[in-house]
């Protein structure tokens, strides 16, 4: 290093990066348990704690603290109206918008591990076992896998239920009668799972720094590679979309338009923020543009589009991003890092 | 991360069926120690008393993707170890059981496969418990019972009160010809005080440079082709750093599958530092380690813990190395 980038690299170490807008006119709070996820509900944002307790998070009140569970609140879901969280004291439960707990179910010193719900259906994993609630039915489901699930996801409209673990996905269809499943296969362990919106393609992510799809009509794979760190979060961005993925030192955007979605072309790499690692994506909905969130904390807002430059929405604070939520009509972002630091601030000034 | 906090300890507790590993665990949930710990069992079904935590595991061993072909890792540890790091209390060390027949490399191997594991967990040490009327047998008849004596960092050679003394030292002269390393404590129902087993910080790169192994004069009369052993090399004569590396790289990559555990500390011809490593299987975690203590000789110093070391060519790999 020459006395001059010596120089240069002391001098923007003592530089306190300037406030960013949201910040500004945001709320900082410092929560003694790391923010372990957060989604959204039209009355709130409503976010889990390592703590146990789900916070709801509403324009200008204070928020609402809910003691959920007695460990880790693992994982948590909505079916667009009620809360679903799952936890390492062995709880499933429901939270209603008032704060009501429902529990669902109790598996004891077995977690559960993850959760998904649409309007007529409610599931949790536990071990290698989904336990699947439908409306109209009192009794769950009991669907078997060969190993641990990583994760769920059911498709739009309900009727399909992926389900990811060691070796592949389990995908499970809604008959008549029962739920039917079949199997995409390919080698290894994989944990998060979704549908593209249009349904026609599920990814997972994996534990090799790599995700997997299926295009299900013919169970074609897609390999996506090449990523320095575990994928940890993706969502899908647009109408015709793009999978946006963490992972990397930026936003890997996969095009997932036309025939063969992203199957022999280059992706879309925004948001690039130099040797950090991004941990999280998140919409900005209606938009083609997503948050991205990295390990050190910083949190970007970039269009899906290459030519065009990022800015700062939060400054690093030294802990991983790992929530990033708006509220429903979009006045409002909540971003929560794994050091127990939210920010819920207006995401439009006045 | 400059302000991650520090790695939790997790010690793994491996031991034959029947020779007291939950007798261990018992004593580690129900002692007085002031110490808040979780322990991740096998159908134990039993809940922690004083505070501890039990998490019920399947052992669920995964084949990574990356064409290694001994690169097995513990999927249900990775999820585990990821949401006990998202409690908002700190644990003060994790505990691992692994059932009487499990192979202790595939939890060793997930410190150094899975990046979160590794930020925030260490492995501290591989505990093993034996049974001292037992052990020689089971060292006989089953693969799993050399490997959990290779792998141990310190072995309690349990119920020494049903054993005569010559009996004791012929199993000691077992343990020891399979993995020097290890220190060996003898116990009746494991009593041994819990912070000679938890804390050892025994995989860490400066404890190679602390423990002296305890070599036995070797003896490869009455050895099947699948005993696990160790070999050990010194030199005084400085290493040539490229030809260690190309050598140990092709030696792992060859025979990593047959090679348990490697320790090693080594003086390289035009280098200050005192460069440390140690190894299970494949994967391997090196370092400089500061610079030769003044007064004392430099020396390089390996040693392999394995089956069929004798047909690896390690002696003419070794010395191939030496400056000319």
């Amino acid at each position: 290093m020459s006395d001059r980038e010596k120089f240069l690299e002391q001098k923007i170490s003592y530089l306190e990066p300037e406030e960013t807008e949201l910040e500004g006119r945001g709320k900082e709070l410092e929560i003694n348990a790391p923010v372990t996820g957060a989604v959204t509900i039209p009355e709130a944002v409503v976010a889990g704690f390592g703590d146990g307790t789900v916070r709801f998070f509403r324009s200008e009140e204070t928020p609402k603290i809910i003691d959920a569970h007695h460990g880790v609140v693992l994982c948590i879901a909505t079916n667009g109206s009620e809360v679903f969280t799952g936890g390492d004291d062995g709880r499933f439960l429901q939270i209603s918008p008032d704060g009501t707990i429902t529990e669902i179910a109790n598996f004891g010193t077995r977690w559960v591990d993850t959760v998904a719900a649409t309007k007529d259906n409610m599931v949790c994993s536990s071990g290698k076992n989904a336990y699947l609630w439908s409306s109209g039915n009192t009794k769950e489901k009991i669907l078997e896998h060969t190993s641990t699930i990583g994760g769920m996801a059911f498709d739009r409209n309900g009727k399909r239920l992926a389900v990811a673990s060691y070796g592949g996905v389990t995908l499970w269809e809604q008959g008549n009668r029962r739920w039917k499943s079949s199997r995409l296969v390919w080698k290894g362990s994989h944990s998060k799972v979704s549908f593209s919106p249009d349904g026609k393609y599920i990814v997972t992510t994996m534990q090799e720094s790599e995700l997997h799809g299926w295009r299900i009509r013919d169970k074609v794979d897609l390999a996506m590679r090449g990523y320095p760190a575990k994928i940890k979060s993706f969502a899908w961005v647009g109408d015709i979309p793009h999978l946006a993925t963490a992972g990397d030192h930026q936003a890997i955007c996969w095009p997932f338009d036309g025939k063969d979605g992203p199957l022999g072309r280059e992706p879309v790499c925004v948001a690039d923020c130099g040797k950090k690692i991004s941990t999280f994506i998140e919409p900005l909905t209606g938009e083609k543009a997503i948050f991205v969130g990295f390990n050190d904390g910083t949190v970007l807002l970039s269009e899906v589009d290459d030519r065009k430059n990022p800015f700062v929405v939060r400054n690093p604070k030294g802990y991983e991003i790992s929530a990033i939520s708006l509220s429903s009509d979009r006045s409002y972002i909540l971003i929560g890092d794994l050091g127990g630091n939210i920010l819920w601030s207006p995401l439009w000034a006045n | 991360m400059n302000n991650t906090s520090e790695q939790v300890p997790v010690t793994v507790l491996t031991g034959f069926l029947g020779a007291g590993k939950t007798t261990l665990l018992n004593r580690i949930l129900t002692e007085q120690h002031g110490k808040r710990y979780a322990v991740i069992v096998n159908e134990f079904g039993e809940q922690g008393i004083d505070n501890d935590l039990v998490v019920d595991a399947d052992e669920e061993v995964f084949e990574m993707n990356n064409g290694c072909i001994c690169c097995t890792v513990r999927g249900d540890l990775i999820r585990i170890l990821g949401g006990l790091m998202k409690r908002a209390d700190k644990l003060d060390a994790i505990i691992v059981e692994t059932t009487g027949l499990a192979d202790p490399a595939p939890v060793a191997q997930t410190f150094f496969v899975d990046q979160d594991v590794s930020d925030k967990t260490k492995l501290d040490a591989i505990v093993t418990v034996a049974d001292a009327v037992h052990l020689s047998n089971q060292l006989g008849e089953h693969h799993e019972a050399e490997e959990q004596i290779a792998f141990a960092d310190i072995v309690l050679l349990n119920k020494i009160d049903l054993v005569d003394d010559n009996s004791i030292d012929n199993v000691k002269a077992r343990i020891k010809k399979i993995n020097p390393y290890a220190k060996i404590v003898k116990t009746n129902r494991c009593d041994i005080p819990l912070n000679e087993v938890l804390g050892l910080n025994a995989f860490s790169l400066d404890r190679v440079l602390e423990v002296e192994p305890d070599f036995l004069d070797s003896d490869h009369d009455h050895e099947h082709d699948d005993d696990v052993t160790s070999m050990s090399f010194v030199s005084e004569t400085p290493l040539d750093m490229d030809k260690f590396q190309t050598w140990f790289g092709n030696l792992l990559q060859t025979h990593g599958q047959d090679i348990l555990r490697s320790k090693g500390i080594l003086s390289f011809e035009g280098k200050d530092d005192r460069y440390v490593f140690q190894g299970v299987h494949m994967l391997m975690d090196a370092s400089p380690m500061g610079t030769w203590p003044e007064g004392k000789e430099r020396n390089s110093r390996v040693v392999f813990i394995g089956r069929n070391l004798e047909n690896m060519g390690l002696d003419e790999g070794f010395e191939g190395c030496k400056l000319n």
